[in-house]
């Protein structure tokens, strides 16, 4: 019993769990505090879309997951609505560098960049969907800019920070 | 390597489908989101006060750096309306005071008269697609989903959600907020002069009330209404006023008084001027004057208690054919800058179980 509890709790994805809820707190304090524009830069996004191009698809879309479904529960957004939307946001980052064999540094960033941006877009679209319209607006197009911009600049430090937090090999059900 | 592919291609399928389910709860307002999310608040709420600590200094010194100079230019332009308003705010007290007993003397429900808890503007929405606040009191101070909060200019928002010791307040600009709503208009029609008249023969004139429940005569008035639970009272009307000393009588009628179209006000999310729409189709946009004040509509089935200020008209859009016109709104409260709440113990009948 303490020895499968000890597994759980040495494994990736408890970490996965832990870091996710220090990137959120970045996020819910000082990130919404520092708004370049009027626009909070989504460091969450930011790290989904790192675990992405870093990791693969299906690593990407269960960072997305999680971290989606807990942003939610701090947000008033229906649950889930994130998550989901942020899945897609860490395997399409890993989809954009899927065609290079040996991505450079700088086109990881781009697509990190380049996604977190396009799950800005994604978002008021998902709650248009759900029924919660009026944000598709305009301003989107600012949002994204600004994360993509935000992905530029924060992509290299979190690039160690996923490394570390996904580095174990033992995947999901292993035993 | 195949297993921990599979693996994780089902652990993605089950995440998704959990997210869509979880939607599907939360948009049928199941309480198990609600538990989810409270629960969730317990191990989060001391990683985020930790990091808010950790955080201050470098979000101080963003602030400093952005806002200082907008701070020293509101400053000044702060003391200079303050000197204005204190003469108006003595006015307005009274006139609030007289409201709010007339309104007491009638029956009719006040602001007065609902309790209230004062919360402090704790963090933003870190969300560019959401218009919330979160407040430092939560269901230990009797906080409850659906209460409406209000600064010290008018009404800001309602409570959407509720931990122990905090809470989110949806801002009026959200698009997912809405809230019947007043607008008070003036009548289009001309008042009725009066011609000086000797004390003697001093008519009969319709006053504030409807002229079949109210008399006023000579100088010594006796009023009589069949208001309910209204105590009519006699009022000596200084004789200078009517002893016919030259000048004219001005007297409002019935059908002069403030006129109030009923709408409902909706969010447009930031940079956007909230919207009052479903305004009686037979409305004329001209019966609506731009500046016209718009205050909570109240009743049963309402988000919040009458007559809370909201804001003024600040344009009338018509519209062709048989819809009625739209109003953009000017918020008389400041979301931007939002500091102190009040938050109203009211739970509308609409959020109770919540």
């Amino acid at each position: 019993m303490l020895g499968r509890l000890l597994q759980v709790v040495a494994s990736r994805w408890f970490r996965l769990v832990l870091v996710t809820l220090l990137v959120l707190s970045l996020q819910t304090t000082l990130f919404s505090e520092i708004r370049p524009f009027g626009y909070s830069v989504q460091l969450i996004a930011i790290y989904v879309a790192v675990a992405g191009a870093v990791h693969d698809a299906r690593v990407g879309a269960i960072v997305g997951l999680v971290s989606g479904l807990m942003y939610d529960a701090v947000l008033a957004t229906p649950l889930g609505i994130s998550g989901l939307v942020l899945g897609a946001v860490g395997s399409g980052a890993a989809l954009l560098l899927q065609p290079f064999r040996d991505p450079t540094w700088w086109l990881r960033i781009l697509a990190v960049s380049v996604a977190a941006a396009l799950g800005e877009v994604l978002l008021p679209l998902a709650k248009a969907v759900v029924g919660l319209g009026g944000w598709l607006t305009a301003r989107v197009a600012v949002v994204a800019l600004v994360t993509f911009v935000g992905g530029l600049v924060f992509c290299t430090p979190l690039i160690p920070v996923t490394r570390w937090t996904l580095r174990e090999r033992v995947s999901i059900g292993r035993r | 390597m195949a297993q921990g592919k599979t693996n994780l291609t089902r652990a993605v399928l089950l995440l998704a489908l959990a997210s869509v389910f979880l939607i599907t709860l939360d948009l049928g307002d199941s309480n198990s989101t609600s538990r989810v999310r409270r629960l969730f608040d317990t191990v989060f709420a001391p990683v985020e006060n930790v990091s808010r600590v950790v955080t201050r200094p470098l979000s101080d010194a963003w602030n400093s750096f952005r806002a200082y100079d907008d701070v020293v230019a509101e400053n000044n332009r702060l003391k200079e309306q303050v000197a204005l308003q204190e003469g108006a705010a003595v006015a307005a007290a009274a006139s609030v005071r007289l409201s709010q007993e007339l309104l007491a003397l009638n029956g009719l429900p006040t602001l007065a008269g609902i309790n209230s808890v004062t919360a402090q503007v704790i963090g933003e929405t870190p969300s560019n697609f959401s218009q919330t606040v979160e407040i430092n009191q939560g269901s230990n101070s009797g906080i409850k989903v659906g209460m409406p909060v209000l600064n010290a200019a008018g009404l800001i928002g309602k409570v959407t959600e509720v931990f122990a010791d905090r809470a989110l307040v949806m801002l009026l600009s959200d698009p997912d907020y809405a809230l019947s709503v007043k607008v008070v208009t003036k009548s289009s029609r001309t008042p009725v002069t009066l011609p000086p008249l000797p004390t003697e023969d001093a008519p009969t004139v319709d006053s504030v009330l409807d002229s079949s429940q109210t008399s006023t005569t000579s100088s010594t008035t006796t009023t009589t209404t069949t208001i309910l639970g209204f105590t009519p009272t006699v009022t000596t009307i200084p004789a200078e006023i009517i002893s016919g000393g030259g000048s004219n009588i001005t007297v409002p009628i019935a059908s002069q008084l403030s006129v109030r179209e009923t709408g409902i006000l909706e969010g447009r999310g930031p940079g956007s001027q909230p919207i009052v729409r479903f305004l009686d189709a037979t409305t004329r946009a001209e019966a609506i004057e731009v500046g016209a004040p718009i205050v909570s509509a109240g009743g049963s089935r309402s988000l919040a208690p009458p007559d809370i200020v909201i804001g003024v008209v600040s344009r009338v859009v018509e519209r062709l054919g048989t819809a009625g016109p739209v109003l953009e709104v000017e918020l008389v409260a400041d979301l931007s800058n939002l500091s102190f709440l009040r938050v109203l113990l009211y739970q509308p009948i609409t959020e109770t179980g919540r």
